[in-house]
């Protein structure tokens, strides 16, 4: 089976535990799927604090804009 | 993966009911899923000119220690600061659970996509076989570095608040109230465009695969 690879930003536990059991386990690879996680640098990072409700800061999405993520969960 | 997110008021707070929380200021994590569950909960226990929210930082260990130094009325919390919480003696007032929804740009692979979704598959009925065994991945992440999360036992957990599902289509009813209720909030403008948010295409193609080759 042809190996596929794909990056996903950053996940937690309380949100993608099975995503994490998924990885740790070996059942992503065998689907045939290399599942890599990206990493936030510090400038990548910003605190929910400098946001409104109706204009809120979230870090989700950022690496996925510039290409160096697939996916994120929102 | 159906997250779970309670408000939950400290030890001390003469809240005892979420209608208790109207024109109290409730410690939410702008932008993320959580602090929109939590004003799913206020706005269904007060009149919405009554739901008074602050700002409050993302990492959910932080916020509850805020709580807990009297900052704010009540604050929205998940896994495993809800357990922490309890243990605490503070009380949740209210409790709800949503979707983690994954998203992609436009040229996502329908293959790649199926693959991801059986990986996920499997993990979900593998943890719904035995979901205390996974447990101690709560510790793991943002909590690695939190003494009252390391201190939890699994036999802490309240299993029922950890909720996996297999991956399923976006329902567009669900997506289309989202969207709706998140623009009633100012927090989207214009109105729910399900062509523009949801690639039917890939999403059909890549749940078509996914189910064609899942075996067992």
């Amino acid at each position: 089976m042809a190996t596929m690879t794909m990056t996903i930003e950053p996940v937690s536990p309380f949100s993608s535990l099975d995503v994490l059991v998924a990885m740790d386990e070996g059942l992503f690879a065998a689907e045939g799927l290399d599942l890599r996680m990206a990493s936030r640098a510090a400038r990548d990072i910003r605190s929910t604090t400098e946001g409104t409700l109706t204009s809120p800061v979230t870090n989700q999405g950022r690496l996925q804009e510039r290409g160096e993520a697939t996916m994120f969960q929102g | 993966m159906i997250v779970c997110a309670a408000l939950v008021v400290p030890p001390s707070s003469d809240v005892y009911v979420p209608q208790e929380l109207a024109h109290k200021p409730v410690g939410l994590d702008y932008g993320n899923g959580t602090a929109y569950a939590g004003l799913q909960m206020l706005e269904g226990a007060v009149p919405r000119e009554a739901v008074t929210t602050r700002a409050a930082i993302t990492h959910p260990g932080e916020r509850f220690a805020a709580l807990m130094r009297g900052e704010f009325a009540a604050t929205v919390l998940q896994e495993p600061w809800i357990t922490v919480a309890e243990k605490a003696g503070c009380r949740l007032v209210s409790i709800t659970f949503f979707h983690g929804t994954w998203v992609a740009g436009p040229d996502l692979d329908p293959e790649l996509y199926a693959a991801f979704l059986r990986g996920v598959t499997r993990a979900v009925r593998r943890i719904n076989a035995d979901k205390r065994r996974y447990v101690p991945y709560f510790k793991g992440g943002w909590a690695e570095g939190d003494p009252q999360v390391q201190a939890l036992t699994p036999d802490d957990f309240n299993l029922g608040r950890i909720v996996l599902r297999e991956p399923t289509p976006i329902p567009e009813d669900e997506a289309r109230w989202a969207w709706e209720w998140m623009a009633g909030w100012g927090v989207l403008e214009g109105r729910f465009d399900v062509a523009a948010q949801i690639n039917r295409k890939v999403e059909r193609e890549a749940h078509e695969l996914a189910a064609a080759t899942l075996v067992g």
